[in-house]
């Protein structure tokens, strides 16, 4: 069975326009027992209200949310099995952290002996000890974060969501925390949503992740499936960087296809869902194009262009290369230390070339 | 260069001037009433003749008047005390049932969504309004035509049909304040309503609560007009024994009584304003 099936949910909003907002449109997820599920997407693109009709916090306008075969539809937010970790960590500013913590455990009628000895569990889990006695205004906002991470853990929910817990924290903060938070989630073995709108944190936390655009899912996978066959332009663009060629099918040969671009070029990629004549694009990742010199043979994985601009970036150098009918690819180069050299000058003439299996076919305008 | 200097000298002094006169204007009168207060001319009071605590004792019952000029103005304690006993029990009911009267609506206002709210909203807030000459006669119809006797409950229930919207306003600015994420996450916790407006909401709102109550206080301890029209005789509060008083003249032991009224009410503000100033 289905641990939680997000089935066809549905929830709009009016705008005080009188317009309305689909926040989300028919949105289908079966979540996995104890798996790292993230939504990614951009702002606005309805990550908080899915979670809002997970908690129970929001009414949906259609489906339902059916967790181990029974509908949630009807049961209030107290009574569900599920615990949030809040944007703004929500934490009551009138309790200590102890109070805080333990308040889950409180209403629930456990008593005061049994509920310190958890308490004091919870933060040494999150390594909080001796911050018991302190108000939430007196601690830090990473402090906040483990402080609202205990408080919902402790109640061992079958389901945590989190809703961008980490955006608040500095990167150094935000790199550590996304271990811990990994780690965590291993050790008590509890089923993790977590919304997040930076994609390389969604690459390196996630068991599976749901990218979202306008409301609507647009690819659930793990990273390698997200990042190396992106299902549309828009999961191709918001993971990662693409130069995407649009172009037709013209010929297919075991799995490769031969797409022809606007301007008579001839590329090869990979793709199968596809037959001859479709409108394509093909998706190329920077790391996987490679410069060589002008004299490379002209083949259906080598595209001839023009260096515009090489930019140093830390571990690669960016180098961007018109490659005719105006578009502009953009690929990354390994750096070795003897500086940029004479072979990235703008003006250059060189070849692009990639390996057919790693130009990834997604339908055009999809 | 210099010149210039001196004037905004001149400005400064001026500003500081009209400042003290302008602090003066608004506490001469209250300055005056305590130097009356403890004056022992019992005749002319604007002619100081000494240091006096008589008319203070006068209240308390510790001096006595026999015999004296003002024997024939002067209350007895006995009939101060129970002015004052009345005022107080009207202040502190009337007060205590228009808080949970004016924070259960300033809540539910806040949270629920239903049709008319804000028709609802503009009700709420007109009987402050309504000029208290107007509201205390409307009572009056009102009482006498549902067949009240006047007395201490009906000038409650009259407050109560005012400070609520008081106690409404203050607690809804509260309201607004809040984060009601804080309220989601003690649903999320497992907290049923009424838990969690106990332990959440009412501890976020709480010093608008008081705030309202105190503010609720205040007015009904010196609201004149609209009590002095459903009180009934045996129901005087102090506010209209007072005035009762001042038509066989203005008395030193009023003056001290005016004293008392003061250094209360002055209590009382200061502690509504700290509760005010606490962060939430
Ligand atoms: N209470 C509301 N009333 C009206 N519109 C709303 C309401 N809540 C959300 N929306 C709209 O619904 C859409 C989705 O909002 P949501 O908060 O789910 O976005 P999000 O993906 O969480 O974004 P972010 O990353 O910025 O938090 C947005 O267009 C938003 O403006
Ligand atoms: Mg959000």
């Amino acid at each position: 069975m289905v641990f939680l099936q997000i089935a066809s949910v549905h929830k709009a909003y009016a705008t005080p326009e009188g317009a309305l907002v689909r926040a989300l449109d028919d949105v289908t997820i079966n979540v996995k027992n104890n798996e790292f599920l993230t939504l990614l997407g951009p702002s606005g693109c309805g990550k908080t209200t899915l979670l809002k009709c997970l908690a129970g916090f929001e009414d949906m306008d259609g489906g339902d949310i059916i967790l181990e075969g029974k509908s949630l539809r009807s049961v209030p937010a107290h009574h569900r099995p599920l615990n949030t970790v809040f944007q703004n960590y929500a934490l009551f500013p009138h309790m200590t952290v102890a109070q805080n913590i333990g308040y889950g455990l409180d209403v629930a009628g456990v008593k005061k002996p049994e509920r310190d000895r958890r308490v004091g569990e919870a933060l040494e889990m999150v390594g909080l000890e001796g911050f018991g006695g302190r108000r939430p205004a007196q601690l830090s906002g990473g402090q906040q974060q483990r402080v609202a991470l205990a408080r919902s853990l402790i109640l061992k929910p079958r389901i945590l969501l989190l809703d961008e817990p980490l955006s608040a924290l500095d990167r150094k903060m935000r790199e550590s925390m996304q271990i811990e938070l990994k780690n965590l989630q291993h050790t008590v073995g509890i089923t993790f949503i977590f919304v997040t709108h930076d994609q390389e944190e969604a690459l390196a936390m996630s068991d599976r992740i749901a990218v979202f655009n306008h409301g609507r899912l647009q690819q659930i996978g793990n990273s390698t499936e997200i990042y190396d066959t992106p299902a549309n332009d828009f999961v191709a663009n918001f993971v990662g960087t693409s130069n995407l060629f649009a172009g037709k099918v013209i010929a297919r040969n075991n799995g490769l296809l031969i797409v022809e671009t606007a301007n008579g070029r001839k590329l090869v990629g990979t793709g199968d869902r596809f037959a001859i004549g479709d409108s394509v694009k093909l998706v190329l990742r920077p790391e996987h194009l490679r410069i060589t010199g002008p004299d490379e043979p002209a083949s259906d994985h080598a595209i001839s262009g023009t260096i515009t601009d090489a930019v140093f970036v830390g571990s690669v150098v960016r180098v961007h290369v018109d490659v005719g009918f105006g578009r502009t690819a953009i690929l990354h180069q390994k750096y070795d230390r003897r500086g940029l050299g004479s072979a990235l000058n703008p003006g250059t003439a060189v070849t692009i070339v990639y390996s057919p299996e790693a130009a990834h076919i997604i339908p055009e305008g999809a | 260069m210099l010149k210039g200097l001196k004037e905004g000298k001149l400005w400064s002094i001026l500003f500081n001037g009209y400042g003290l006169l302008f602090l003066t204007f608004l506490y001469m009168p209250l300055g005056l009433i305590v130097l009356y207060s403890f004056n022992s001319n019992p005749i002319n009071m604007a002619v100081w003749t000494g240091f006096t605590l008589d008319w203070y004792a006068t209240i308390f019952g510790g001096a006595s008047v026999e015999g004296t000029f003002d024997a024939a103005f002067t209350e007895s304690p006995e009939r101060i005390f129970e002015v004052v006993k009345n005022s107080f029990l009207v202040a502190i009911f009337a007060a205590s049932i228009s808080t949970i009267i004016g924070t259960a609506t300033a809540v539910a206002l806040a949270r629920y969504k239903f049709a008319g709210k804000r028709f609802y909203q503009a009700l709420l807030i007109l009987p402050m309004l309504v000029p208290d000459i107007v509201l205390g006669i409307a009572l009056l119809i009102f009482f006498v035509g549902a067949g009240f006797e006047l007395s201490l409950l009906t000038i409650i229930i009259g407050h109560v049909t005012f400070l609520s919207s008081y106690v409404f306003i203050v607690v809804s600015t509260r309201m607004a304040g809040m984060d009601t994420t804080l309220e989601q996450a003690s649903a999320d916790l497992g907290a049923g309503p009424l838990t969690t407006f106990w332990r959440v909401t009412l501890p976020q709102i709480m010093p608008g609560v008081i705030g309202g109550f105190l503010l609720g206080f205040i007015i009904s301890l010196d609201d004149v007009v609209i009590t002095y029209f459903i009180a009934g005789v045996g129901s005087q509060t102090l506010p209209l024994f007072i005035l009762a008083m001042m038509r066989r003249g203005l008395r030193p032991q009023i003056t001290a009584l005016a004293v008392l009224i003061l250094i209360f009410s002055f209590v009382v503000a200061t502690i509504g304003l700290l509760l005010r100033n606490r962060k939430p």
